[in-house]
Order: C-alpha cells, then structure tokens, then sequence
C-alpha cells in the first residue's frame, strides 16, 4: 500500500517524531511504499542534520537520513516551517545570506502543495504529533 | 488533478500555539489545489471564531484576518461542532465569520464521509 | 468508510471524548505514547462502544509499566500490527 507521513513534532521534546520514524521502519519492512514524508511545523526539526545529542541516544535526524536514503523515500519539509526554525539548504542560506546549510541532504524544502498531493496521491496519510 | 474530500479538524485556541495557524495554511492549500474542503472547527479551536480579537497586542497576527481567507480560497464549507461552542456558552453571534454549524451526527457523518481528516 | 484513530495523550486532555463525538460503529481506537495512559483503569474506557475495537501499542504499554495490567478490552499490537491496522481501516485520524 502507498502511504504518506505527516509529521509535526520535533525529536528534541516530544515522541511523536520517534513513534513516526518507528512506523515508518515497520512499515518498508513489510515492503509498503511511503511516497512522502512531510515534516510540518515543530517536525521540520528532524530534518536538522546540524543536531547533535549524547552518545548514548538516538540521533533521530540522522536516523531519518539513514532510512530515507536507503529506502529512497522523498520528504519535505515545509518551507515556512522550516525558514523560521532555522531549517536551510544551500539555496535558502545562500537567499537570506545566512552563515550555513541546515537540511538534511536526503530532505527537500518545499510548499504546502506537496503535503496536499500527498494526501491525494497516497493510500493512506498517517499523522504523528 | 484527482479530488479527494479532505477535512481540517482544527482544536487550538488561536495565540498559545501555532497550531491554528499551520491548519489553516494546510486548509488553504488543499483548496488552491481544487480538492473538496471541509474546515471544522472544534473544542478550543472555536475561540478562534470569536469576535473583537486584536492580537497587536501581543505583537501577534488577529486570527481573523486569515479565517476571512477561507471564503477567498473558495472554501465553503466552513464548520464548527455545535458541542464544542455549547460547552463554551457561545453562540452563532458571538462568531467573527459566517460558519455552519453542525450537530453530533453532522459532525460524526462528515468524519465518515471524507477521504482524508487532518487533525493537527 | 471505517476509521482507525491513534490517541497519543493521556486521560487528563479530554481527548477521548473529542475522538468519540467522530466514532462511528465498526471504527477502531489505537492508544499510542502517553494515549496508553487510558489502558487502567478499565472505567477510562466505558464511554466507548462494543461497537469499536480497542487496541494499544505494546512498545508504548512496556516503556510506561503498563503492559502487565491494562483493560480486557484492549488488544496489545506492536509496530507490525500498527501497520496492518492502518491498512485494514480506510483512513486514519491522529488526536493529539
């Protein structure tokens, strides 16, 4: 089945975000297709590739990265959500002459639209908060 | 482009959160995109509706301002759970916009009826 | 059109009661993160009806203490199930 993930939280201080990525996991391993993962509001945070956290936890946008990379699963997260968090590619630091890139190279910046064909293009759109 | 009917739940008071606003801008997408909308209000997210709001302020958007865009967007099903304003003591005129309001088994057959509820 | 809803926060934000006003028979509830909080005690979920499947994420249950002692009525799935359930239901509504 084709699914989509709409995710609004950030890893940094709730669970939704791990919850998502769990779902996720589970959800190639029994050969599902995910068509698009859309990081919306808070949730732009887990395509921060700047995060760091203690060895002995798991560094969530890093983990995303991993899975969308090898799975070749597209995600998005929200322009306007991630502009204001600080969330850049090279494109957006270079616009508003900010001092670096922010985005994790496996996610891309895009507009409202995308969550919207998602949500027609996919069997199911699943939302984590 | 294929349609689908999408339904908004949106449940946040207005200013606390940014969560009124990112269902907003969801709603507003869906519709530019042609598909079928339905925006409903519910729980704290009918304090939005309320008349006399000026967030200047708190330095901060009237959520007013954006509800009106809804109509602009084309968005003509624009709903609020008549529980939720009942529980609140409000009413149809204590509303800053035109909305309809629906009863339980409106509000139960609208969930039904969509393809998609985002309910942020 | 039969809907799956995941409830991810505890009793004390109301939330079951705003899920149950969009419920309809043969819909399913799935408790997920701090949502498992609704699995004791047993009277947390009398107001749903026989009508609706109850089921909670067994990784959440284990993490909070809970999987030993939660209502007969609701079924422990994992990440699995979670998604089979997300697929035997038409849609799925997120209450947080």
């Amino acid at each position: 089945m084709k699914f989509s993930l709409l995710v609004s939280t950030s890893p940094a201080s709730s669970q939704g975000a791990m919850t998502a990525y769990q779902f996720a996991r589970a959800a190639v391993s029994q050969g599902h297709e995910i068509y698009r993962v859309f990081f919306y509001g808070d949730g732009v945070l887990n395509a921060n590739a700047l995060s760091t956290v203690p060895q002995d936890e798991i560094n969530l946008p890093r983990a995303w990265d991993e899975l969308l990379t090898n799975h070749n699963i597209e995600s998005v997260a929200c322009v306007s959500s991630a502009l204001v968090r600080g969330i850049l590619d090279p494109e957006e630091s270079a616009r508003h002459k900010m001092a670096g890139v922010s985005l994790l190279e496996s996610t891309q910046i895009a507009g409202l639209g995308q969550l919207v064909d998602a949500s027609i293009q996919s069997e199911r759109l699943i939302s984590f908060a | 482009m294929q349609q689908k009917s999408l339904t908004f739940i949106t449940r946040q008071a207005p200013y606390g959160s940014n969560k009124a606003k990112l269902v907003i801008d969801a709603g507003l997408a869906a519709a530019v995109f042609e598909q079928q909308v339905n925006f409903l209000f519910m729980d704290d997210g009918v304090f939005q509706l309320v008349q006399n709001q000026n967030a200047e302020s708190i330095s901060s958007k009237t959520i007013g301002r954006a509800l009106e865009t809804l109509d602009l967007y084309g968005i003509e099903q624009v709903l609020v759970d008549s529980v939720s304003l009942e529980e609140r003591d409000l009413s149809a005129e204590d509303l800053a916009i035109p909305v309809k309001i629906l009863n339980a088994e409106q509000v139960r057959q609208l969930a039904a009826r969509s393809d998609v509820v985002i309910n942020l | 059109m039969n809907a799956l809803h995941t409830i991810s926060v505890s009793p004390t934000s109301g939330l079951l009661n705003s899920c149950l006003r969009l419920v309809c028979p043969g819909d399913g509830i799935l408790f997920i993160q701090d949502g498992v909080y609704h699995c004791w005690p047993p009277c947390l979920v009398d107001g749903v009806s026989q009508d609706n499947a109850l089921f909670a994420l067994r990784e959440d249950l284990l993490a909070r203490g809970l999987l030993g002692k939660i209502s007969k009525r609701i079924t422990p799935v994992g990440f699995g199930r979670f998604v089979e359930l997300t697929v035997d239901y038409d849609k799925v509504i997120n209450w947080s």
